[in-house]
């Protein structure tokens, strides 16, 4: 796995609504893909991070699962938002932003905080 | 919200475990060969590919046990394996089982039989309505200048009527304040006079309590407004079925309680019966009270303490909030009395609610519980033993497990698992055994009572206090025996175990044998204390069946009758006992007739204060008022100076006769005759000395006693003592009728005076009764505690015992050193045991007024050598006799099977 980082357990959860956001229903397969190209592949997800999270997730009722057939025929599980996922999505979505912002404005060069 | 639809997911994703495995599994492969097509398109080799979609995804199995952790609850899982494990492990050992949970379902059922009752005393809120708002207030005072002045009835911590009053109208924290006088006898009148036991209480009793009664109505404030404003009455459910045939139409009619007519105005709810724990057989107005109990008016005595107070709260206003709110109007009423400072206490309404009552039987109740958890801590060792022993047995099985890969604390879990599923099976028996024994219990208690007493009713049914002490007590037996056991057996040593090294051998079985020998030390010494405890006790009462209380009891009756209730005055008392005692005297069989205030050995005895002209200071007395008859009747000598004249008697002279003892007390080496002491501003001169008899406590224990001429003053309170020997002396039955025949609806009680002796044996029969019957208990389990270990010991020994013998080591050496090793814990324990009860009596001898612990040991010296010396010396004999039998099998090793065995 090299250099690349692992990912920070919170976010993956966040990282993985936003997808399916973005993709639509997706199998975990496509879910690690996804993320770490996102990421420019500074990111690597394994088996261990990522299934527990979905788990998590479906037993939260943020996600809902379904069998399906991929599209070179592969019977796979695909997971799509639920609408308290996407709730939950923005309401996360907006802590994080927060967050940033004000470890941004710390970290910011030149300007003590008072 | 989503954690816990997370928890309920988890919960019941346990039972569909399997399925849930193949669809991860299958979904883990989808990845797998996603990832590998992917690799594939971009370039690579078939082996390639997939060698990098592995690296890249990490463990597949670490992984299915990571999403396997986080599908169900691995906690609960695991709890469920083991409880699987051990319930099969527990039937696969039926004996094993059945001796442990029989044990201990007898220790912990006793034991909470006891809290059932202490429980139903002390605990348990009133039966009523919303019980929980109420209040029970009480006070105690001090005062700056100079002692406080009461006249306490029934309770020092209640409140006069005046004080009633104010904090009734003036407090702002109660919906309503309730008071209540328990404990009023009074004579119910008609063809039969029947004496009843019931309360005076405010008129807005019923509404406070809000339990309305079932037949009629309860009182309303109108009745209350004025002395005797109205003489109703409501009776309690047992009353009106017991002495009204459970007739309706008897509300709205007049009955005669102590010669007042009241109409009874209701029938309270069956099962209702007050704030006390014995049963109120009606209830009437306070304002009722001077016509009820002639010559005396507490309504108008402001220093007069019977009245007991329950408020019931408003909503919303805490009991801290009511506190401080009545204790404004406490200060108020201090206000009046300059130097007076009175503290108020408030507890939740139980059927023991005044603080000092409660703190007592908490106390004697923890005493009690105490020496039944020391059975239940001697069971608890020995089923630690039986553990310890069968660990041996499961040794290999230990091993295996942990050579798996489980950890020690999941071993130990395991095993903890398995002794609390054995409490928990002894915790359910027990809990029905609790439900025997707190009735049984209670009906000794009642049994064991005198029965001239009222009788006690407490609620023993379990509720919620009860099953969570159980259980609570459960669990903790439960970690208490299995915990040192499972420490143990989950150390064992891999290599030994699994070569099938027997457990005979190694350095591992010295620490389990110093463990099993603790045990038998700890089981010893308790059983050491709770026997001692019970010689002790034993022995007290043996003193009291046989002591010698220095004055005549056989054929002796004496006869009491409740003047003042029936109406009498000073003057009308006098001729009749002067006409009761002629006729009685006349009676066929009498041989003598005497008069007393108080009857010996009753609890009736006053207490007064006399001081010696030219000494300092009061002397408290108990004291008596005779009749001249009283020494020779009861055979009481005069031993220097003379007896009450006829005279004396019939004036009240300013006379006293003192016991020999106070005599010597107050003037040492001094002849007392004709010496002055000064009671209440009178000075009385001692005439006489009477031979020291222990009429007002049996055993005695060293208080001054008087004896003072009955006067016409006293002529209300006179008691009558009637003795004739022989076949004709009169029944109790003929002196009843001849003071029927005088007034006939007079309540006359006639007792044997030998009969009083009974209540002063009871609390100690009660307290060696059950004394005993746990240190039988305990020594039985001691014993099979010391039967096991010597057992263990001598087959752990075997081949060690066989080459002894091989070598020429006699059989009286091979026991010789068994039994040495064997009965060295039981002589440690043994010490550990006299040292502690040692230490216990001389707190306790400290600690307790010697009246209290006068009444169990009745003289006898906490630190009694005979208890001391023949207890332990008995104890030992059972020990060595419970060690000798398997000892035995020791001198009969032979040293050829010995040494060939394994």
């Amino acid at each position: 796995m090299g250099d690349k980082k692992d990912v920070w357990q919170g976010t993956l959860a966040l990282m993985v609504l936003k997808t399916l956001q973005a993709l639509g229903p997706l199998h975990g397969y496509g879910i690690a893909r996804r993320i770490e190209q996102t990421s420019g592949d500074l990111l690597a997800v394994n088996y261990g991070t990522l299934y527990p999270a979905l788990l998590k997730l479906e037993q939260e009722g943020y996600i809902s699962s379904e069998w399906g057939t991929s599209d070179n025929n592969r019977k796979a599980k695909y997971y799509k938002l639920t609408r308290a996922g996407r709730k939950q999505l923005e309401k996360e979505a907006r802590e994080w932003n927060q967050t940033t912002e004000i470890l941004a404005r710390f970290l910011a060069p030149g300007k003590e905080p008072a | 919200m989503r954690p816990l639809r997370a928890l309920f997911i988890r919960l019941a994703a346990i039972f569909s475990k399997d399925r849930h495995d193949h669809e991860m599994a299958a979904e883990l492969e989808t990845h797998l060969q996603m990832h590998i097509e992917d690799n594939l398109r971009a370039g690579m080799t078939a082996a390639q590919a997939r060698r990098e979609a592995l690296m890249k995804l990490g463990g597949v199995e670490q992984a299915k046990e990571l999403v396997r952790e986080r599908h169900g609850l691995p906690l609960l899982e695991v709890l469920l394996q083991d409880l699987r494990f051990g319930s099969r492990m527990l039937m696969n050992n039926p004996g094993f089982t059945a001796v442990a949970v029989l044990t201990l379902a007898l220790g912990i059922g006793m034991n909470t039989g006891i809290f059932t009752i202490l429980n139903g005393a002390a605990l348990r809120l009133l039966p009523v309505p919303h019980a929980e708002q109420l209040l029970a207030v009480s006070q105690t005072f001090r005062k700056l200048n100079g002692p406080i002045q009461r006249n306490v009835r029934e309770n020092a911590t209640f409140f006069s009527y005046s004080e009633y009053r104010a904090y009734r109208d003036q407090n702002r924290v109660f919906i309503g304040l309730l008071a209540y006088a328990p404990f009023v006898e009074v004579t119910l009148g008609g063809a039969h006079p029947q004496k009843l036991l019931g309360s005076l209480a405010s008129c807005n009793y019923f509404d406070v309590l809000e339990v309305p009664p079932a037949l009629g109505r309860g009182f309303t404030d109108a009745e209350c407004s004025a002395k005797n404003a109205s003489s109703v009455v409501v009776l309690s459910d047992t009353v009106w079925r017991s002495a009204f045939d459970a007739d309706p139409s008897i509300v709205g009619k007049p009955i005669v309680l102590n010669r007042t007519p009241v109409i009874v105005v209701g029938i309270a709810p069956p099962g209702f019966q007050g704030s006390e724990p014995v049963p109120s057989q009606f209830w009437a107005p306070l304002t009722l009270q001077s016509s009820l109990m002639r010559g005396q008016d507490r309504l108008g005595d402001d220093k007069q303490s019977w009245l007991g107070l329950l408020g019931r709260i408003k909503p919303g206003v805490s009991a801290k909030q009511a506190l401080a709110g009545l204790g404004v109007i406490a200060a108020q009423i201090d206000q009046l009395d300059p130097g007076r400072i009175t503290t108020l206490a408030i507890g939740s309404a139980t059927l023991f609610s005044v603080p000092e009552e409660r703190f007592a039987l908490f106390s004697a109740g923890g005493v009690v519980l105490f020496a039944v958890g020391m059975v239940l801590l001697i069971a608890c060792a020995n089923v630690s033993s039986l553990l310890l022993a069968r660990a041996s047995g499961r040794r290999k099985e230990v091993a295996v497990r942990l050579a798996m890969g489980a950890s020690r604390w999941r071993l130990i879990r395991q095993l903890l698992t398995e002794s609390l599923l054995v409490a928990l099976l002894a915790g359910i028996l027990g809990s029905l055994i609790s439900f025997w024994s707190a009735a049984g219990l209670m009906h000794f208690l009642q049994s064991i009572v005198s029965p001239g007493n009222w009788p006690v009713a407490l609620n023993i049914t379990p509720d919620l206090h009860v099953l969570a002490y159980a259980l609570g007590l459960t669990l903790m037996t439960g970690i208490a025996f299995g915990l040192v056991p499972a420490l143990q057996s989950s150390r064992a040593d891999l290599t030994l175990a699994m070569k099938g090294e027997s457990a005979e051998s190694g350095a591992r079985p010295r620490s389990k044998n110093f463990l099993r020998s603790s045990l038998v030390a700890a089981q010893v010494a308790a059983c050491m204390v709770l026997l001692l405890a019970a010689g002790l006790l034993l022995r007290g009462l043996h003193r009291a069946n046989t002591i010698d209380p220095g004055f005549r009891m056989h054929n002796v009756a004496a006869i009491s009758f409740d003047l003042t209730g029936a109406g009498y005055n000073d003057q009308r008392a006098g001729v009749f006992q002067q006409q009761l005692l002629e006729r009685i005297r006349a009676l066929p069989g009498v041989d003598a007739v005497a008069q007393a205030s108080a009857v010996p050995l009753d609890d009736n005895h006053s207490v007064t204060d006399f001081s010696i002209p030219g000494r300092e200071g009061h002397i408290l007395t108990e004291y008596d008022q005779v009749s001249p008859g009283f020494f020779p009747l009861l055979d009481i000598r005069i031993v220097r100076g003379r007896n009450f004249t006829e005279a004396e008697n019939q004036t009240g002279a300013a006379v006293a006769i003192l016991p020999e003892s106070t005599a010597r007390r107050l003037w040492p080496g001094q002849d007392p005759v004709g010496k002055t002491i000064v009671r209440s501003s009178t000075s009385l001169e001692v005439v006489g000395v009477a031979k020291d008899a222990q009429v007002s406590f049996l055993g005695g224990y060293g208080e001054l006693y008087s004896y003072f001429p009955a006067g016409p003053k006293e002529q209300l309170g006179l008691r009558l003592l009637v003795s004739g020997a022989g076949a004709n002396a009169p029944t109790a039955q003929t002196l009843s009728a001849t003071v029927a025949g005088l007034d006939p609806e007079l309540a006359v009680e006639v007792v044997n005076l030998a009969g009083n002796l009974e209540p002063w044996r009871t609390p100690g029969r009660i307290v060696s009764a059950l004394s005993g019957v746990l240190s039988v208990l305990a020594l039985l389990l001691s014993s099979i505690g010391v039967f096991g270990l010597v057992a263990y010991v001598v087959s752990r020994r075997v081949r060690e015992i066989g080459i002894r013998m091989a070598l020429g080591a006699d059989k009286r050496d091979v026991m010789i050193l068994v039994l040495r090793q064997a009965l060295r814990p039981v002589a440690i324990g043994a010490i550990l045991g006299i040292a502690c009860c040692a230490a216990l009596a001389w707190v306790i001898s400290t600690v307790l007024p010697s009246d209290i612990s006068g009444r169990f040991l009745y003289g006898i010296s906490p630190l009694d050598p005979v208890s001391f010396l023949l207890v332990p010396g008995f104890l030992l004999s059972v020990a060595v006799l419970a060690s000798y039998i398997p000892a035995r099998r020791a001198m009969r090793v032979d040293p050829m099977v010995a040494l060939r065995y394994e």
